[in-house]
């Protein structure tokens, strides 16, 4: 078929048209594809992908025993996406008869409105109770609506038992105090990122992990929650009998250190740390400083008979009550003429003690109090451990040995004071407090404890605290059936530069004699009344033994067979 | 005449083959998009249910609160604490 130029021209024509429109669309294609590749494929990215933030979820928290002392579980925020104020305010309206906010927050919400916010949070972390009541509030026809976020809440199951050392966390689960905030990078754990694939209907059907989430780690205390519950509530009744101003427990298991009760008064409930006073969350077991009083005379009898300068029965005139030589003046509560330094201890006579510190001298002092760990750092992994106040050796006068050795002149914590007076009950070593028992299913161990004073020394010790007990200024201490080691003490207060007739009574002792397992430590801040720690404190720390012995297997051999009437 | 009629078979084959491939990766895309729905649903509710446990364990843990029991055994109850001598604790082996 023979085709003429006319034709041909126009089939040319249409050929090049095709060709450019070829052209044309490879060359948007190339742009597409090629030169703009990255810029659309985020946009079909943004279309179909969704990137989820993913929020850890906070370990728990239990005792020795596996008891749940905090828990993050799912709860429900609500917040009012505010597109036209009117509707909001009503929306707003409806909310706040239903569930409970503060004046202050109220307001806040009423502003945020009508300054025009789009996003505005109602209440977070609500209850059960609060989200059934306002989960269906939403009105038909309003462009603003009220929504929900799922949001981790954390629990304390136990309210205020424990408080003080599991303290609190934050509105966003950010540790505050205790062991929620010493450990919060252990607990909280890692969030992370997730790419969701979604599909027409905004469904998701694919999920591609970008840093996958790290949920906190579970811990496990020492703490033994039935000893931790009854420790608080005796301490309780102990500092309102007294009309006292605070106080503070510490049981501790003698041989590793683990604490199986640490209770401080006033206690607050974890849950509502955000609106406890600063000095509420203080807890008194670690951070009280205090002179201990003739709770000390043990630290000074260990000493002075480690360095052997004078045995158990070595006489000390003890001048009838009263000593004083140039600016020192140091009465004792009964008057004794001559007493053996068994008895200074055993009957607490202030003078015979300062008549000890001087004849074991500063620098000797000195160094078996650094060594007993006071003025050092505690390794327990709590916050606000104090580690007390020892004036450097250059410091001391002609009278801090003897102020010293009765408790005065000397800033020490109820904690660092269990761990010196464990001290005796663990043969001579210096065992940790620990608060720790294992991080998810790891076992945590202290160091290997160091020895400081020879088994001899606690041997005699020891004694002379059995029989502070038995016959001293301790009796009432004493339990029938189980021998007990312990130490009276009480000191005046310091304040405003002068002694005040305010007290801190204490007690400090163990049990079984024979093979210690139990150390405990009281100090009661500022007791009305009765103020000796051998009225007050003592016949706590015999409720509380009874109570620990019922609880672990305390007791000699013959008392533990059949079995023992408590 | 007949060259041809291979050819015309030939190209009905190829076109049915390639339908099959077709077919079969279309619908195994399909089902491999079920089964990415059914994997994420199981996975939530495999969070769900570990969350719903958590939930639980804290109920739990608030009805055996120490003080709450003691309330009810004592107030409610009418439970004494026991006297000395009352408890006899028994050691094991």
């Amino acid at each position: 078929m023979k085709i003429n130029r006319g034709e041909r021209r126009r089939v040319i024509i249409v050929f090049f048209s095709f060709l450019a429109w070829v052209i044309l669309i490879l060359g948007v294609l190339v742009k597409l594809q090629v030169f703009n590749y990255g810029k659309y494929t985020q946009k079909i990215r943004t279309q179909s992908n969704r990137i989820f933030s993913l929020h850890p979820k906070r370990g728990t928290i239990y005792d020795r025993h596996g008891d749940i002392l905090a828990i993050s579980v799912l709860s429900k925020s609500a917040f009012i996406s505010n597109k036209e104020k009117g509707e909001s305010g009503k929306l707003y309206g409806k909310i706040v008869k239903k569930i409970s906010l503060s004046y202050k927050d109220r307001l806040d919400i009423r502003k945020r409105i009508s300054a025009g916010k789009h996003f505005i949070w109602i209440k977070r972390k609500l209850s059960e109770k609060e989200f059934a009541s306002i989960e269906k509030i939403n009105v038909e026809g309003f462009s603003s609506r009220v929504g929900f976020v799922d949001e981790y809440k954390r629990i304390y199951p136990q309210k205020k038992v424990a408080s003080h050392i599991l303290g609190g966390v934050g509105i966003d689960e950010q540790g505050l105090s205790g062991i929620e905030f010493s450990l919060d990078s252990v607990i909280k754990g890692k969030g992370g990122k997730v790419d969701a694939q979604l599909d027409a209907r905004s469904q998701i059907f694919s999920l591609e992990y970008l840093e996958s989430e790290i949920p906190g780690k579970n811990l496990h205390l020492t703490i033994d929650l039935p000893i931790q519950y009854f420790v608080e509530k005796k301490l309780e009744e102990v500092v309102k009998k007294y009309n006292a101003k605070g106080g503070s427990v510490i049981v501790m298991n003698s041989r590793d250190g683990s604490l199986l009760a640490m209770a401080s008064y006033p206690g607050y409930d974890p849950s509502n740390i955000r609106y406890t006073k600063q000095s509420t969350l203080r807890n008194n077991a670690l951070s009280f400083l205090y002179y201990p009083g003739s709770t000390f005379k043990v630290i000074l009898a260990s000493s002075a008979l480690e360095s052997k300068i004078c045995n158990v029965n070595y006489k000390f005139n003890c001048y009838n009550g009263e000593y004083s030589m140039n600016d020192l003046k140091i009465h004792d509560v009964h008057p004794y003429n001559t007493l053996s330094f068994k008895d200074i201890i055993v009957y607490s006579s202030n003078i015979g003690a300062a008549q000890i510190g001087m004849k074991l001298g500063d620098k000797k002092y000195y160094s078996y109090i650094k060594k007993f760990g006071f003025g050092n750092e505690l390794s327990i992994r709590l916050p606000a451990a104090e580690k007390g106040i020892v004036n450097p050796l250059k410091r001391w006068n002609m009278y801090s040995s003897a102020y010293i050795a009765h408790g005065y002149e000397i800033y020490v914590s109820p904690v660092q004071m269990i761990r010196a007076m464990n001290v005796i009950a663990s043969g001579g070593y210096l065992v940790e407090p620990k608060i720790l028992k294992s991080i998810d299913k790891v076992l945590f161990r202290n160091k290997r404890p160091k020895r400081i004073i020879s088994g001899n020394t606690c041997s005699s010790v020891s004694d002379i605290m059995v029989e502070v007990v038995d016959v001293g200024t301790g009796k009432k201490a004493a339990l029938s059936d189980l021998k007990i080691a312990g130490k009276t003490g009480t000191a005046k207060k310091y304040k405003m530069g002068k002694f005040r007739k305010l007290y801190v009574s204490s007690f400090g002792g163990f049990f079984p004699v024979d093979d210690p397992e139990i150390t405990i430590f009281i100090v009661i801040d500022e007791p009305k009344g009765l103020f000796y720690g051998g009225d007050v404190a003592a016949p706590l720390f015999k409720e509380i033994s009874k109570r620990v012995i019922m609880s672990q297997n305390i007791g000699s051999e013959d008392q533990k067979l059949p079995g023992v009437r408590i | 005449m007949r060259k041809k009629s291979n050819y015309g078979k030939l190209i009905a084959l190829t076109a049915f083959v390639l339908f099959t491939l077709l077919f079969t990766y279309s619908s195994l895309n399909l089902r491999n998009t079920d089964y990415g729905y059914e994997k994420q649903r199981l996975k939530n509710k495999k969070k769900e249910l570990r969350e719903t446990i958590d939930l639980l364990s804290a109920k739990k843990a608030i009805l055996l609160e120490l003080g709450r029991v003691e309330r009810i055994v004592v107030q409610k109850l009418g439970y004494d604490y026991p006297e000395k001598g009352q408890i006899i604790k028994v050691y094991g082996e």
